[in-house]
């Protein structure tokens, strides 16, 4: 039963190594890659189905009882975006071909992307730190690969420093996984949490956890940190753009919110005050960024960042309000950001160019693109009735029933502004006269990138309107979030 | 009731495959039943033993989400406006929009809008309030926008976006936070805790955020600015949108949280002075225009302006003029809209200055525009509708007292004045509006196009709704019982009785009527020679300058904002990076006690190991300063063989022998670097440049001495390592515990820790397999 | 000693900033392999140092120095190599296409 819970990291794993043996085989590759994320989808389903019916499944890796050896937890949250991981992955494999040029799949495009999963997925499972960083660096160094993948100038100058970040803050985690140690003796998340809860004169643990709030940060891109972001995400392909944009971010501030529920809520007086002003910050400045550029790719891609600023609202607000808000927006954005990276994708093939001020009249050609892109800058704005609009109105409750006037209203300008920098996109781009020397012959691959996309956004509609078969989850979430016992029990008294 | 609320929603999904059809027959007579189904309906609630009812469907029941809808008087009488005026918008565009426009989007648009105004004005719940709120903007949006390939369009569609939308927003904080204090998300609760509201610590921010929403919903000042340029939308729009309903909205809203702010001054206060305000404001700013419909557009203003402060007056009689109004502007507004409509049809132009003697040409559409005019101005007349809620409105501008402080009674010992200013302009721009365009000397040469009559059906919804014009003013009672006490009931919460009659007596209100009238034909006669005064007030000065100069800034000043650090330099990200990380922890260290030197509990020091400590040390700093590649792999070769000589020494033999043969790898990769990378060269940077470098290194690595030393020395608790080295022989079947580790206890590890390197390779590989591909081709 | 190992790893981590904050490719990643070391000691201090015999069970012997620290630094170091062979590569490649070892000469801008 309990081995259940590891096949989600393993199922990809194996993809990855199929598919490394067989490159040049593009149509093989192709299919054993959807075989395999369908595979993925309906066994993450499953699981998903099976936890919530019956609680938190864990694996103790090898049979070693916690916390000695390392448990895999598959709890609430985490199949939750397990599954959300699954539905990606798998409109990625279908949006794949017709983006991608063949050189470029045949150099491991498959390989890398299911060992990112894989990463990503075991970050969502491990229930141990230093198994954490090691998920960490396997989805970073499959980011490394996709990140190049066909290496231009610019991509290899952006991949660069992107490199550099990600090297510099998984050494930071290493290093604060070591003063943890010292200081509590173990690396168990739940043993951390059990033995925190029990610590006296907690001072250095706050420095502690801020230290490794910020490791969390620098991968979450919040503000200060996330000024390696914006530029790296834009230069790969699309499809890489929307798992990275989807996928690696939300990794860093579901570890965050992970960290910061189980583990470190000793001293909320002083991080999660910290936390709010953060989240003020990286939802202005990240918005800020949407509109400072006429590049339609990086407009979406600065849109991540005020995202992330919203799910550190709800966790700096730490109310059940709050965290539901968080789960609930963090579910919502995965999907809606690779939904428009896709557009986004389909978009620049259509018009030939990234850049807005050369766009024009592209509704008259491609009237779908059109309007799918119209819905998804509603959707990420947080209109009614679709899925941010739950997020946000448990945020905002959030914070309201705290009196965090600052906190809403800047909730509130950062959504404005989010649907402001989108509609430009639809505004200038899609509406006026059509522009000429639009590329020719392109309707065919523009509808093969627009139904992966519309797929997603059909998803991100249902999680609004059909909140309520989602909200109860994202309850239960939230409660075992801020209840830590179950979790703890779950783990240690197995 | 679902069914009348969605019934065009369910339309519009079908309306694109119905405009197919529209070279058979134009798709607007398809529709046309819907909204007159939906009218019928409401219809049918007519009647003085109306009772307010409710009929609820679940939705998101978790969160309290309902489509709820609740239909008392004030509902109903918006629900008849929306369908009526609506089915008549229809009607009119079938002679308006050729069938070679784009149809189906048009009434799908329309048809969406349809269904969400008939959402707000219904939903008790407020959250469905809210959504529905926001889908009438976004359609006005779309609407707006339909021409799109107009850039005026496309300014003014943005223009009402972000206006409206930021409303919405505020709105959703206001409905969010009464929630909050009330525990409900149904208006008729909160009716209910009207006190608890009243009293809670949130009063003042609800009644702002609801304000804000209502403001710039109904155009109020500052925010009307949004209203002129929507006029670029389709005059079927400008006609339902645009002066009958969706900015209606904000009305709707401020009367029905009467029932709950009624009688507090602030509320008294700001919407008296905001909607008197946007009055004069509007039908100052009206006289100005030149474009028919933009006349219409600043009309629309100050009459919501005037409906404004009546709500906010409060008095029984201020509120049942202020619904009596609301029917009465959308009966003689939505006329004029059409008229002006069929004049730009049927001329080619909206330029006052170019029209002028078409009652000759169009007698009907004249005739037509007569009533409306003269309506909206409230000449005194007994079959004009306009008058009546004028005259009440001067009425309960006089009868404001029972509100207590300096500011209030200024307040309202100023407003009858300025309600007769507002009524002044009024006047003369509806004298303006109609002896402009249909008497004074025809101007053949300016117009593009031989002006005719409209066709008879085109002409229909103009009538029916003059006719209403005339009907209201007639037989008001007709409208009395069954419909406007009601809604003035609902909104004030205690019964309203009013006898709508022409004839007073001798009154204040008369005068002020009449006062109205005469120097309002005075500055009419007049208007070419005091017309000089727009060019001082207000002159260059608008609040359009405002909102352009905003958002230039906004994608300007962002631009600045970003480039400033996003600039591409890696040394600065990791330079605002480090400082960021280096003083928030150090303060949160600082601030909870966290330092910890109180040395416990450490190894002896030795020398041997200090000595290498030492040449570690200077190896690393030489690293900084070394300018010979050779030079540069020795010293990082010093560091790492160093570290494996302290694995050795601290019991690590494993590590040390990994460490030697990374190291070893890492040397020889190197090595083949080093010979393809330039020579290192000297460091060229200014001593400012250097200063910084050193200041955020040395900084961070004291960050990291302080919490390693104090971490050590808060040892909470005993590390679990005991438990390896008791069981790794026994369950593990190694000697070697470290290895035990790896390969069970922490398997999983090591099995990720080799698809990383696996990944790496495969990495490394197509880096350089890829280029050479190219480079093939 | 731990205190004195403590001071080392931090001399180690602010040379290796100090070098990542520089232009030469070079320069930077002999700042990652540095600051990969200052990591690992960083580790094996934390979990005291010098407490007992290498942790290989020897009859008789029960004070062996903490072996989880060893484990976990055995893999980061691995882990480390992997990624650092790979910055070497990537930077290599970079330097090839794009003429330069120089990162300010690299910072792009926003039209392209």
């Amino acid at each position: 039963m309990s081995n259940l819970a590891v096949l989600p990291i393993v199922i990809p794993l194996i993809a990855s190594v199929i598919s490394a043996f067989i490159p040049k085989k593009l149509g093989l590759s192709r299919f054993i890659a959807k075989l395999f994320a369908i595979i993925f989808l309906v066994y993450a389903g499953y699981l998903a189905w099976v936890v919530f019916t019956d609680g938190i499944i864990v694996m103790q890796a090898s049979g070693w009882a916690a916390p000695f050896g390392i448990s895999i937890v598959a709890d609430y949250l985490s199949v939750t975006l397990v599954l959300i991981t699954s539905i990606l992955t798998t409109a990625a494999v279908f949006y794949a071909p017709s983006s991608l040029s063949q050189l470029q799949e045949s150099y491991y495009f498959y390989t890398f992307m299911f060992l990112m999963i894989s990463g990503v997925v075991g970050a969502f499972l491990t229930g141990d730190l230093f198994n954490l960083f090691v998920f960490f660096e396997v989805l970073l160094m499959a980011s490394y690969g996709l990140i190049v993948l066909g290496g231009g100038k610019v991509q290899l100058r952006e991949s660069l420093k992107y490199v550099l970040f990600n090297v510099f803050s998984s050494m930071l985690f290493v290093t604060t996984i070591g003063f943890i140690y010292a200081s509590v003796g173990t690396v168990n998340m739940a043993h951390l949490a059990e033995r925190i809860q029990e610590a006296e004169q907690a001072g250095i643990l706050t420095g502690l956890a801020v230290l490794l709030f910020f490791v969390f940060a620098i991968k979450a891109a919040i503000f200060p940190l996330y000024y390696w972001l914006p530029n790296s995400y834009i230069v790969p392909n699309p499809v890489v753009s929307a798992l990275f944009g989807a996928l690696l971010t939300k990794v860093g501030i579901y570890s965050i919110l992970r960290v910061f529920t189980l583990i470190f809520n000793h001293d909320i007086g002083i991080t999660h005050e910290i936390f709010t002003w953060l989240a003020i910050f990286t939802m202005l400045f990240g918005v800020i960024g949407a509109l400072s550029t006429q590049n339609v790719k990086l407009i979406v891609t600065y849109n991540i960042i005020p995202a992330i600023g919203f799910i550190l609202m709800g966790i700096s607000l730490y109310s059940s309000a709050g965290i539901e808000g968080s789960v609930y927006y963090l579910v919502h954005d995965m999907i809606i950001k690779a939904a428009l990276f896709f557009l986004v994708g389909a978009l620049v093939v259509a018009a030939g160019t990234d850049d807005l001020r050369k766009m024009g009249g592209l509704i008259t050609r491609y009237p779908v693109l059109g309007w799918l892109f119209f819905i998804g800058s509603l959707v990420l704005a947080g209109v009614p009735p679709f899925s941010g609009f739950i997020g946000k109105i448990l945020l905002l409750r959030g914070s309201l029933e705290q009196e965090e006037i600052l906190l809403t209203v800047a909730a509130l300008i950062t959504s404005l502004l989010i649907l402001y920098s989108m509609i430009r996109i639809f505004v200038r781009g899609f509406w006026g006269d059509t522009v000429e020397g639009l590329p020719e012959g392109q309707n065919k691959k523009v509808r093969h990138l627009t139904i992966p996309a519309a797929v997603l956004l059909a998803i991100s509609i249902f999680i609004g309107i059909g909140a309520e078969f989602i909200y109860p989850h994202v309850e239960t979430i939230a409660n075992m979030l801020l209840d830590r016992a179950e979790y703890i029990n779950a783990v240690l008294r197995e | 009731m679902i069914y009348a609320v969605f019934a065009p929603l369910l339309f519009a999904i079908v309306i694109p495959f119905l405009s197919r059809m529209k070279h058979k027959i134009h798709t607007g007579w398809l529709i046309l039943p819907v909204p007159l189904l939906v009218f019928i309906y409401f219809v049918s609630f007519v009647g003085s033993g109306f009772e307010s009812q409710v009929s609820s469907y679940s939705w998101i029941p978790s969160l309290d989400i309902s489509l709820s809808f609740h239909l008392d008087g004030l509902s109903l009488l918006f629900a008849l406006l929306i369908s009526g005026i609506g089915s008549l918008v229809v009607l009119y565009s079938i002679y308006y929009l050729d069938r070679e426009e784009r149809l189906g989007h048009f009434y799908t648009y329309l048809y969406i809008f349809m269904t969400a105004m008939l959402g707000v004005v219904l939903s008790d719940n407020v959250f469905a309030l809210y959504a529905f709120w926001e889908f009438t903007s976004l359609s006005s949006f779309l609407l707006i926008g339909y021409w799109h390939f107009k850039e005026r369009s496309r300014y003014g569609a943005i223009k009402s976006l972000l206006i409206t939308v930021s409303g919405g927003f505020s709105l959703l904080a206001g409905l969010i936070s009464l929630t909050v204090v009330t525990g409900t998300t149904s208006i008729r609760e909160m009716v209910g805790q009207a006190d608890v509201i009243l009293e809670s610590s949130f009063f003042p921010l609800i009644l702002i955020f609801l304000l804000l929403g209502a403001f710039t919903k109904s155009a109020q000042f500052p925010f009307h600015i949004w209203l002129p340029d929507a006029m670029e939308a389709p005059t079927p729009v400008s006609a339902y949108l645009h002066s009958a309903t969706m900015v209606k909205a904000g009305i709707y809203l401020m009367a029905r949280f009467s029932a709950i702010f009624g009688g507090e001054p602030s509320f008294f206060m700001l919407l008296s002075l905001f909607g008197i305000i946007t009055l004069v404001c509007g039908s100052y700013m009206a006289v100005r225009q030149t474009d028919l419909k933009a006349i219409l557009a600043y009309s629309t203003i100050s009459q919501l302006g005037m409906i404004m402060a009546m709500l906010g007056f409060g008095t029984d009689i201020a509120i049942f003029a202020a619904v009596f109004h609301i029917l009465n502007h959308a009966t003689f507004k939505g006329s004029l809209f059409m008229i002006a409509g069929i004049v730009d049809h049927e001329t080619g132009t909206r330029d006052i200055r170019k029209l002028g003697g078409l009652m000759t040409f169009m007698p009907m559409s004249a005739t037509l525009a007569l009533f409306g005019t003269f309506s909206m101005a409230g000449v005194p007349m007994p079959f004009l509708n306009g008058f009546y809620s004028k005259e009440m409105f001067f009425d309960a501008s006089l009868q404001l007292s029972g509100y207590a402080g300096t500011f209030v009674e200024v307040l309202a010992a100023v407003l009858p004045y300025l309600a007769v200013i507002g009524s002044i302009f009024t006047f003369v721009y509806s004298m303006y509006l109609f002896f402009g365009t249909f008497r004074g000397k025809y101007k053949e040469e300016q117009l593009p196009v031989k002006p005719h009559e409209a066709p008879f059906m085109m002409l229909l919804s103009p009538i029916i709704l003059v006719v209403g014009v005339i009907v209201i003013g007639l037989f008001p009672s007709l409208f009395n019982n069954g419909l406007l006490t009601h809604a003035a009931d609902a909104v004030f919460g205690a019964e309203v009785t009013k006898e709508i009659s022409f004839w007073h007596g001798f009154i204040p209100p008369l005068y002020m009527s009449l006062a109205v009238v005469a120097l309002g034909t005075v500055l009419y006669l007049t208007k070419t020679s005091w017309e000089k005064v727009y060019t001082i007030i207000p002159g260059n000065f608008s609040f359009n300058r405002i909102y352009d100069w905003g958002v230039n800034q906004l994608e300007a000043a962002s631009n600045r904002i970003t480039f400033t650090y996003m600039n591409g330099s890696l040394r600065l990200y990791m330079i605002l990076l480090l400082a960021s990380v280096t003083t928030i922890t150090g303060t949160v260290l600082f601030i909870s006690d966290g330092i910890n030197f109180e040395v416990s509990d450490v190894a002896p020091v030795t020398v041997h190991e200090v000595l290498i400590a030492i040449v570690m040390a200077i190896a690393a700093v030489a690293t900084i300063f070394v300018t010979n590649r050779i030079a540069a792999i020795l010293v990082v070769g010093v560091v790492g063989y160093g570290l494996a000589i302290l694995f050795v020494l601290y019991s690590a033999p494993d590590l040390a022998l990994t460490q030697l043969i990374v190291e070893t790898v890492t040397v020889a990769l190197f090595l083949l670097c080093f010979y393809h990378l330039p020579n290192l060269t000297k460091r060229t940077e200014s001593i400012a440049h250097r200063g910084m470098n050193a200041l955020i290194s040395v900084g961070f690595g004291a960050l990291m001495l302080v919490i390693s030393i104090s971490a050590y020395n808060s040892q909470f608790f005993s590390t679990i390592s005991d438990y390896f080295t008791e069981n790794a022989y026994k369950l593990g079947g190694g000697d070697n515990i470290v290895n035990v580790i790896l390969v069970d206890f922490r398997g999983m590890d090591t099995l990720f820790e080799v698809s990383v390197l696996f990944g790496a390779g495969l990495a490394i590989y197509s880096l350089i397999r890829l280029r050479k591909n190219k480079g093939a081709k | 000693m731990e205190i004195l190992m403590a001071i080392l790893a931090s001399i180690l981590f602010a040379t290796a900033i100090y070098n990542l904050l520089q232009k030469q490719f070079l320069r930077i990643i002999i700042g990652t392999v540095l600051l990969s070391h200052a990591a690992h000691l960083f580790l094996l201090t934390m979990g005291k140092l010098k407490r007992g015999n290498p942790p290989v069970l020897v009859e008789g012997v029960t004070n062996y120095a903490d072996p989880l620290p060893q484990a976990l630094i055995l893999t980061s170091i691995v882990i480390s190599f992997g990624v650092t062979s790979f910055l070497l590569v990537l930077a290599y490649r970079t330097y090839t296409l794009n003429k330069s070892d120089n990162m300010d000469e690299l910072r792009g801008s926003s039209d392209e």
